[in-house]
């Protein structure tokens, strides 16, 4: 395919102004959230109707021309990268198409930002329970592609859970409808399927979402520690004693002083070595009797001090500078590498002493900063990736680490996908013949592997391999 | 209890099984206990494999809230090895706890408690599998949150061996909480009439494990008074529970005891056929009394349904002709119906598929191609 006939076939679609295809114009499209990766795409469209959506991959489709979907480009994975094939940003589709308070639904376009969903239905008395740190920008067709999580995921549960509907476009053009808006559906669960398919198994044209009732109380609390294993040791002991907080995150000493030192600071005592973010939430009869029990935990488990925001002001200040931590470790170094494994909950104490030690023999930084109450990591490692033999120590680090997580009995990755970060590590979770499934699940969407090529399983692992048709 | 000695003991075994099959395009029925969950759809199989035997904990720490088992380990095995820890796995399924787990799984089971836990599809976090083509799969892992690779776990979720021989599964688990409390109000018989009266107990300060609208006639098999009735179990700490009793006995409910459930899951009778018709929230009670309506001259017939959910059980006594069923699952309109079970013959009378699209088939084709796995459970 000639670029210059398919940039004409887009444009006669979308209009000339949404389709890029200058070098200089597609630079901003060259990484997404985690800045370790940098690939070109060939072109760039940006569709701003659902049919001028469908009509942009049917015409792909004719061609056989890979392209990759993209939302806000917020993923920390690699996973919207399009390496020399057409981008195809689903940005401009950021219709709220409708929000049925009495059945506590939604309806939007794939480009719809979390948090404009979230704002629109607080008045309600509702909220949308799936909210990642980069809510304020990411979009909903992007955490659908990534089965996107957040801090309060850990009772709410995460995309997955929150999904009632979509109306995907294969890549083939066919446009299907996944799950029933309005109960149950027989058959293979082919929405639950699609929900996290890393944009490798189609677009979703329109998503239909669950809305939660706001509880009734919310208590907001902030434990503070001199040891991080302490700190580890009273996180399992809270979800031990039954309590599923809405949310408990961890925070540890490089962390804490990298927020406070920023424009984030959230009044966390600048000398300790952890703190936990504790959120409790549901009815106001009960929440004092979980909120004593968690006190008690953290103070006999070694707490210094337990605060409880006072106000809502206090908690979304406290919040703030969990939700900042990432950008706040920007003051740090250039380049930021952060992973997403998860473990067992009660193995926390044990990993955070494993990756400590690493840290300590490769002489790197690393802030951990993660959803606890899952045993969802986020070691974070500031570098300067243009000096070769730091970045290669980060590199080292970053596998040990991980292999420390696999050992411990967990996964890769908990919220952020594999896309192109995690694909080295994806054979030490799977077998071949597990990967091989999954390659066949993905043909039975995209028999071409067009959408999203070479993105969430290795190449190698899918049997009979056919390199990429025309356009690579 | 059937014996079940002479089951495959391992996951080697029952590949062996799976290849023998392959090789001579024999196919199979799979089977966990094969009691009521197997719902009395045909298969043309010529011989089971069952898991029945492959049973047992693989890892347990309570500190993770989540258990790992084989397939062929009972519901009651879970819940008693469980519940010695303080915890729970609140699923609940229609049927007894006779069932193993990888026969839960693999119909999709679920039951009231699915208002406050969700469904089974909630609960599995990982499973490992044997495809139809031999192959040992897993899908998920062992914590509770992973999004690496391709959710073969929800794939399987609900596929009834079309797909695979569920082996091993690791489940999320709750901690125990205060006892929970169950309670019961009588509303008017009519939908457009008890509708307002839901809304307002709904509306009060409670997070309720289970809501149930019950007609007349499973009131009566739950022991209670025959009338058209509300059933609301909530949970939480003491204090919790207390405030939503509390607030539901200012509404005009009454506390009964938690053998309700255990019977409600029970109330389907050998050969009966049982619908699950869902619908918008808001369109329930309207759905409730068409449907009420149309099985008012079946002799025997019951009603349950979740008001939170959307959702209409129908249970159909063996008496009722395929005509009958066919009737009553039509009478919802568009509504979504799920053949929860029936009799053979009505499978072969209504045999509604529910893979006959172009990806169900794909996958079907992609897991199972020699199409040994259970042929024909899910219509063609």
């Amino acid at each position: 395919m000639i670029d210059a006939t398919l940039a004409e076939t887009l444009a006669s679609i979308v209009g000339e102004r949404f389709v890029l295809h200058r070098p200089a114009d597609l630079l901003v499209y060259n990484s997404d959230g985690l800045p370790g990766y940098r690939r070109m795409p060939r072109l760039a469209v940006f569709p701003g109707t659902r049919e001028e959506t469908i009509a942009v991959v049917r015409a792909l489709a004719i061609d056989g021309i890979p392209y990759v979907p993209r939302g806000a480009g917020t993923g920390l994975s690699g996973g919207a990268l399009a390496d020399d094939v057409v981008l195809l940003g689903l940005h401009r589709l950021k219709r709220v198409i409708a929000i049925d308070r009495e059945n506590r639904r939604a309806v939007v376009e794939p480009g719809v930002v979390n948090l404009v969903l979230n704002r629109l239905v607080a008045p309600l008395g509702l909220l949308y329970a799936p909210d990642p740190s980069s809510e304020a920008a990411c979009t909903i067709g992007g955490n659908v592609a990534e089965n996107a999580g957040g801090p309060h995921c850990l009772k709410y549960g995460v995309t997955l859970n929150h999904v009632l509907a979509i109306t995907a476009l294969l890549p083939d053009g066919e446009v299907v409808s996944l799950g029933n808006p309005a109960g149950e559906s027989p058959g293979y669960d082919l929405l639950g399927a699609f929900i996290g398919s890393e944009g490798c198994f189609g677009i979703a044209l329109d998503i239909t979402v669950r809305l939660t009732p706001k509880p009734q109380a919310v208590r907001t609390m902030l434990a503070d520690f001199v040891s991080v294993g302490e700190a580890a040791q009273v996180t399992s002991e809270i979800i031990g004693a039954g309590i599923v907080p809405a949310a408990l995150e961890f925070m540890d000493g490089a962390t804490i002083r990298v927020v406070e030192a920023s424009i984030y600071a959230a009044g966390y005592p600048a000398d300790a070595e952890a703190v936990l973010l504790i959120e409790l939430d549901g009815l106001a009869s009960g929440i004092d009797a979980d909120q004593e029990t968690v006190q008690n935990i953290c103070m006999s488990g070694g707490a210094r001090a337990v605060r409880i925001a006072r106000n809502e002001a206090e908690r979304l200040r406290l919040w703030q500078g969990r939700k900042k931590a990432f950008g706040a470790m920007g003051r740090l170094a250039p380049h930021l590498v952060v992973q997403d494994a998860v473990i067992p909950r009660t193995k926390l104490a044990s990993v955070l002493a494993r990756i400590s030690e690493i840290a300590a023999s490769r002489r790197i930084q690393v802030c951990n900063v993660f959803h606890a109450g899952d045993g969802n990591l986020h070691p974070n490692v500031t570098y300067n990736a243009d000096d070769p033999q730091e970045a290669e120590r980060v590199h080292e680090a970053m596998r040990e680490i991980m292999q420390a997580c696999v050992d411990a009995g967990g996964s890769i990755t908990g919220e952020h996908g594999v896309g192109l970060d995690k694909l080295a590590y994806i054979d030490l979770i799977f077998s071949p013949d597990s990967l091989a499934a999954m390659c066949r699940l993905r043909e039975v969407f995209d028999p071409q592997r067009r959408s999203n090529p070479g993105k969430a399983i290795p190449i190698h692992s899918c049997q009979e391999w056919k390199a990429t048709p025309a356009g690579r | 209890m059937e014996s079940h000695a002479g089951g495959p003991v391992t996951v080697a075994a029952i590949q062996a099984e799976i290849d023998d099959a392959r090789r001579r395009s024999t196919p199979v029925r799979i089977a966990g206990r094969a009691h009521w969950m197997d719902a009395g759809r045909p298969v043309a199989a010529e011989r089971t494999i069952t898991t029945a035997s492959y049973s047992g904990v693989v890892d347990y720490v309570p500190g993770d809230l989540t258990i790992t088992v084989r397939s062929g380990t009972t519901l009651g095995e879970i819940a008693s090895i469980t519940g010695e820890e303080g915890q729970w796995f609140p699923l609940a399924p229609y049927g007894d706890d006779a069932g193993t787990i990888g026969a839960t799984i693999a119909t999709g089971s679920s039951g009231p408690l699915a208002q406050r836990f969700g469904g089974i599809r909630d609960l599995v976090l990982g499973l490992e599998f044997v495809s139809g083509e031999g192959k040992i799969v897993r899908g998920g892992g062992r914590v509770v949150k992973n999004v690496a690779g391709f959710d073969l776990t929800r794939l399987m979720t609900g596929s009834w061996g079309t797909l695979g021989i569920i082996t091993e599964a690791t489940l999320r688990l709750y901690a125990s909480e205060a006892r929970p409390a169950t309670l019961v109000v009588g509303l008017p018989h009519s939908g457009t009439h008890f509708a307002p009266r839901i809304a307002a107990l709904l509306a009060a300060p409670i997070v309720p494990y289970a809501i149930q609208l019950i007609d007349g006639a499973t009131a009566m098999r739950l022991k209670l008074q025959a009338r058209t009735s509300l059933l609301i179990e909530v949970g939480g700490n003491a204090a919790a529970v207390k405030s939503q009793r509390d607030a539901l006995a200012a509404l005009g409910a009454e506390e009964i005891g938690p053998e309700v459930w255990t019977t409600l899951r029970l109330l389907d009778g050998e050969g009966s056929s049982v619908l699950r018709i869902s619908t918008l929230v808001t369109r329930l009670a309207e759905l409730w009394q068409t449907l009420q309506h149309s099985i008012e001259e079946v002799s025997g017939a019951l009603m349950n349904a979740s008001p939170g959910l959307g959702m209409v059980r129908c249970i159909i006594p063996a008496s009722a002709d395929a005509g009958t069923v066919a009737r009553i699952a039509a009478a919802g309109g568009d509504c979504s119906v799920v053949f929860e079970k029936m009799s053979p013959q009505m499978w072969e009378a209504l045999s509604p598929s529910v893979v006959a699209d172009r990806v169900s088939r794909g996958i079907k084709h992609a897991f199972d191609p020699a199409n040994i796995l259970n042929p024909g459970i899910l219509g063609e």
